[in-house]
Order: C-alpha cells, then structure tokens, then sequence
C-alpha cells in the first residue's frame, strides 16, 4: 500500500511530523494497526538495520528512525487488538556491573523493538543476578548484554553461570557484545550468539526464537 | 632449534628459534617489535609481516584480517603466526618515530629539586617523552615508544593484562623503558647517568600505577574511585631504575582514576590557572582529557574517544613515523599528499586523518551523516580511507568534542565566553586547528581562541624539575579540581549523539 510504503521512508528519514501524520492517516483509512505497524513501521526500521549494517547510516540516523519508531507504535498500542499486541518475544537487556556504557545497548534495544520484540532494559551496572531474577519473573526468552571494557567483560561469565545456579540455562539464551567481545569469547565463557552490531543482534534474536 | 632469517631495510640477520614460539615475541626479542593496538589477538592487522616456511596455519583472525592479495603476498600476522621451523621474514617497516618532546613551559622561579643533573619523564600511554637539566638549564631531549604496546594499545587493555597475573612484566615493561630513555639522555648530553640526582615522573593514572607496582584494580570498573594519588616522593630504587637508588622520584598529583598527573603538569605548564580568564585545555589521545578552568575551578573529565587519532584502529592507520601521510589537503580539485620524511606512503596518521576528513568533506564526497559518497578513497598505492574507517573517526571525534560540549553546558558557557583553548598533547601539536575545526573536533566559534601548547605535560614536569615552590601548587590544583563523570551524565550522552554528524 502506496501509505505505508510512505511511512516506511518517513520513518526512515527520521521524520517524526510526518510518521505521526501517516500513522493517523492509516488509521483514519481504516487500515488494520497491525499492518500499519508490520508494513510501515517495522519495515522501515529493518530498512535502516539493514543500511546500518552495511555502515551506510551511522548511529544518529538510527537513533532518529528510532525515536519515530516508537511514537507511531505509541500511537498504534491501545487499537491493536489483545492477540496482535502480543510481541514475538521478550528479552531483558542491560549492560555488566562495573561498566556504565549506554549507547551500544541502547541501540540493540531499539533494533530488537524494531523487530517487534518487547525489550526489557535493565539499564548499566547490571549485577549478573538482577539479568537472571528478571528473566526468570518476566519470562524472557532471551538475556542480552553488553561491555565495552575489557577489564568488565569477565562479568558475562559470571551471567551465565549465575544463570545455570538458578536453573534457567536451558530455557534462557544468552546473547553478548561489545567492542572487546568476539565470538571467541562468547563461545569459551559458554554464552549462545555473539554479533558485531546492533542490527545483527536483532537478526540472531528472530532466529533464536523462530528456532525455539 | 628451528633457523630464521630476518630480512629487513637495514640487511638480514638470522638467528636461531624455539619451535612453537610466537614470530611476535621472536621479532620483539631480537629488537624488531612489531605495531600490537589490539594487544596481540589478531584483531587490528598491524603487525602484518610477510612470512615464510614452518609456519603454523592461519587463524580466524588473520583470515578477516588479510586480504587475497595480502595472503598471495605471504603476509601473515605475527601475533597469530607460530614458527614451526626453518623461516624467513620480511619486513619492510618504518623505523623512527615522531614523538613531540618539546612544550611550551613558563619562566620558573628556580630553585631545582636537583643539584647536579635531573631528568623529567612523561609516560605516556602509546611513547615516553624525557628532558635532562642540569642548573645551565636544559641539555638533552629525548622519546620512545612504550614497549607496553604489545599488551595493547589503550590503557583498558593494559590494565586488564595486569589483573590477568601480568602486573609485574608490565612494571618491568615501563621501568626499562624509562631507565633506556635516561640512558640515551645521557649519552646525548655527554653525562653520567650516575649523575643524576632527582627525578620528575609524570603519566596518566594508569600508567604511575603500572610503574609503581599499585594494583590497578580501582582503575578497571566503575565507579573508578582511586585511593593513591601520588603528589610525593619515592626513590628510584623502589621503581628499579637505572640511576643511583637512593634518587628521590616525584610522582606528581593525580586527579582522578582517568585524568592523571600528566593532566595536572599540563595544567601547569599552559598556564590557564594563573590568570582569571576562562579557558579550556584539551589533551586528545586514545584517551581525551579535558579541563575547564571558571571563575578560579577547575572541572576536568576524560572521554574515550578510542585510538582514531593515533590511527591504531583504521584500515591504513599508522603511527607518526616514516612514510605516514601527515598532511593532506586540496589543489585544483584533487587531494594532494605529504608524507614525514618524504617516503612513499605507506599509511596515514592523525593529523592526515583530520585533513583528509577535512577535504572530504569540502569536496562533498562525505555527507554531513558520514556517509562516504564512494566505495574509498585512495590516497596512494595500498593507501584507502573506507566508510569503516570514517565511522571510526566519527566516535573519536564526538567524544571529544561532547566532552568540550558537556563542560561548557554544565556550566552555563557559551563559546563566546571563553577566553583561551589550550590542545596539548602529540596529536594536539600535529593537527591542523583548521582541520579540527572543519571536522567540528572542536567548536568551530573557538579556532580563533585555540592554540597548540606541545607536549604540555612534559613541560610541566620539567618545571616541577627547576622549581620545588611548583611541587605544592600543583597538588593545590590538582586538589582544588572537581571530577565530572560523563559516562552517566545524560547531557553527554545526548550530544554524543549529536556530534557523531559532521
């Protein structure tokens, strides 16, 4: 639908007056919320993941697509019907203790909710048992964390163990990254997928779920 | 013993080696070390050698690293490459660095902590920098890499090496290679080393730590709160030097965990607290340290802006050393080159990366997101500057100038009310003001304000040297400075953001 395809590039431009407009206009045309988040909304932002991949768009644009992103799915929210609400998973995602870095994080995040995922950020400073009691009371299927530092790193380790103490292993997986982590890493301290940026992290969440 | 024959620029040599041992340590351990930023785990391709014979089979790593024409070539990387047995290497490296020894220091009041010969040294995370004085002033320069580069190139991945059980090689690391550079002081200005009879360290926090033997374990996590601060004497016996051990060693204040006593000496050295104007001082490395002096306080910070400007991280990135691309700038609508020492280029290094960004984006072949109109640009034979690498200078770049951003904002200044910009430090002294400007490293509005102080912290350093009433103000400075913590700080944040766009 010519609309949609409108929102798509709007949102991919940033252009936050205009997502606003179209949302409304779909609505008011009466298109179903869930096609209007799926075909408008979400498909321009896995256009900018994919963009961001390849390194044609940087951060800013990210963060701007973002920031439409979540004012068109605000306004979609309360019309989407109980069934259509439901996200394609959950994950809870936060930075280890002892580092205070945002940003990486912050743009998995809004990746994986561009995916449609529903994210639960614990923000930075995270102890490894807060990312296991939160995956275990809400029910998330995937754990994400991040570490910029190489003197922080080792607290992954310390995540997935505290995960297999408290039972959950096999019901939880366990994705890491970070510019000091590599998929080495990943695959010694026992932890499921390791992805260079964000926009592959929300590709390997899918798959992990789609795999589930 | 496997044999292994070594050809360089200078002749061949070859020697014998343990097979299974790692061509990386071999080459360091017959003085040829190789460029480690990544501290040695294939990542960032700088120890590229080329490599025959016995050899163990490539890695992951250099698998990502090399390139077809590359692995045609038999080019390996050293700290991925065991020998097996018989060998020959080749390398083509540049040999002499550029190190800025050299700062702006004021007239001092002398009243020398020495009495026949003293030494300052500058520690610096990526080279050394030493002056020798006696009471006629001062008699020699001299520089160095810091042989800790094989752990890696930024003080993280140092510091994380030393908890890892490596404390006490990183310490012997540094102690040589300050006992080396007073050695070769010496020798430059016809003295004994024996001679000497105080000394001056100065050095980013990370750095006192290794040297001293301190556990840099408040220096590895937040919230990065340090106890030893330094501001006192020890002797040169208990750091292991070179010169008599019963030699007095000041280890100047630190202010906090990332901004250290080189910050403090630097302080000095500009000047900026003596006067009621307000300025800024900036020292951009790996790690950028920036302090805002207002109204009679000083607030500093530190902000990660990685290793863009020293060009560890970049595709064709070097350090300052022959054949670097070091200026790059526009005539008759094509980018023109200059290399130090007139070599064919075989790299570029900070201050030809903010040129050329520079350029690029007056030719508007880089948009103002840095988005790259063309696949690369290649500057000369081998020499490409890619999109990867431009989103790399944008980090750098944005952390820096976020950082400036956030201490003006937190304290209500607008450009205009900002007296003076002092830029220390080796990129500092290297860059183009108009480049930085151009690329928004700094605030446009304050170029006209800027200006290059050199090797700041050495020259502060020097000054604590020639006169021991400067031992208490700078502890009074370092003291008096409030410590802003951007990580946390939302502002920052946001125009970190912000400043990532040209």
């Amino acid at each position: 639908m010519e609309i949609l395809n409108e929102l798509s590039l709007s949102l991919q431009k940033g252009n936050i007056k205009a997502v606003q407009e179209l949302v409304q206009q779909a609505i008011d045309g009466g298109i179903e919320p869930r096609t209007i988040l799926d075909e408008g909304l979400l498909a321009g932002m896995s256009v900018v993941g994919e963009k961001f991949k390849k390194n044609e768009v940087y951060v800013p644009q990210v963060l701007i697509a973002a920031r439409a992103m979540s004012i068109g799915a605000g306004m979609l929210k309360p019309l989407l019907a109980d069934g259509d609400a439901t996200a394609a998973g959950k994950v809870c995602i936060g930075t280890v203790k002892g580092d205070q870095h945002d940003i990486g994080k912050n743009l998995v995040k809004m990746m994986l909710e561009g995916k449609g995922l529903e994210v639960i950020d614990l923000g930075v400073n995270v102890e490894p048992e807060r990312f296991v009691q939160v995956a275990k009371d809400e029910g998330c299927q995937i754990i994400c964390m991040s570490a910029l530092l190489t003197t922080t790193m080792s607290v992954m380790e310390d995540v997935v163990k505290a995960a297999e103490a408290a039972g959950i292993r096999d019901q939880v997986k366990i994705m890491v990254g970070g510019a000091p982590v590599t998929n080495a890493y990943c695959e010694k301290i026992g932890a499921d997928v390791y992805t260079a940026d964000a926009a592959s992290a929300a590709d390997a969440a899918l798959e992990l779920l789609a795999n589930q | 013993m496997a044999s292994l024959i070594l050809h360089t620029p200078r002749g061949d040599t070859a020697f014998s080696v343990e097979e299974g041992a790692l061509l990386a340590d071999v080459l360091l351990a017959h003085g040829h070390p190789t460029d480690r930023p990544c501290g040695g785990i294939g990542r960032c391709g700088k120890c590229r050698v080329r490599a025959t014979g016995a050899l163990s089979a490539l890695t992951d790593g250099e698998r990502t690293c090399l390139s077809a024409e590359d692995l045609a070539r038999s080019v390996r990387l050293a700290c991925c490459t065991r020998v097996l047995g018989d060998v020959q290497v080749w390398m083509d490296g540049a040999v002499s660095h550029q190190i800025r020894t050299d700062g702006i220091a004021r007239e001092v009041e002398p009243d020398p902590l020495f009495s026949a010969l003293g030494a300052a040294v500058d520690i610096g995370t990526t080279t050394l920098a030493a002056q020798l004085y006696d009471t006629q002033g001062r008699q020699a320069t001299a520089a160095a890499p810091n042989s800790q580069g094989r752990y890696g190139a930024d003080v993280i991945s140092r510091i994380g090496r030393a908890l890892e059980g490596e404390a006490a090689a990183l310490a012997a690391c540094i102690r040589e290679d300050v006992s080396r550079l007073l050695t070769e002081l010496c020798r430059r200005a016809g003295r004994r080393v024996e001679d000497i009879d105080a000394l001056v360290i100065t050095g980013n926090t990370a750095m006192l730590y290794l040297l001293t033997g301190e556990s840099v374990a408040p220096l590895a996590a937040a919230p990065f709160r340090i106890e030893e601060r330094y501001g006192r004497t020890v002797t040169a016996g208990e750091l292991g030097l070179c010169c008599r051990s019963d030699v007095p060693v000041y280890l100047p204040r630190c202010m906090a965990a990332f901004v250290g006593a080189d910050i403090t000496t630097a302080q000095l050295a500009s000047g900026l607290c003596d006067t009621d104007a307000t300025s800024l001082l900036a020292d951009i490395g790996t790690n950028g340290e920036l302090t805002l002096w207002h109204k009679g306080a000083l607030t500093v910070c530190s902000t990660a802006a990685g290793p863009a400007f020293e060009a560890a991280n970049l595709s064709c990135g070097m350090q300052g050393v022959d054949g670097a691309i070091d200026r790059v700038w526009i005539e008759e609508g094509r980018l023109c080159i200059h290399t130090i020492g007139d070599r064919p280029a075989a790299g570029i290094c900070g201050s030809g990366v903010a040129d050329l960004v520079a350029c690029l984006l007056r030719q508007g072949r880089l948009d103002e997101t840095g988005y790259l109109e063309e696949e690369q640009v290649t500057l000369a034979p081998g020499v490409t500057f890619t999109q990867e690498d431009v989103r790399q200078v944008q980090l750098a770049k944005s952390a820096i100038r976020s950082g400036i951003e956030t201490l003006l904002h937190q304290h209500g200044l607008s450009y205009e009310q900002v007296d003076r910009f002092a830029i220390a430090g080796g990129f500092g002294s290297y860059v183009s003001l108009g480049s930085a400007a151009a690329m928004g490293l700094i605030p446009p509005a304050l170029a006209d304000r800027c200006h290059s102080i050199g090797n700041a912290a050495l020259a502060g350093a020097a000054m604590l040297l020639c006169s021991r009433p400067l031992l208490a103000d700078s502890v009074a400075v370092a003291d008096g400075a409030t410590s802003m913590e951007l990580a946390t700080n939302s502002y920052f944040i946001e125009q970190y953001m912000e400043q990532m766009m040209f």
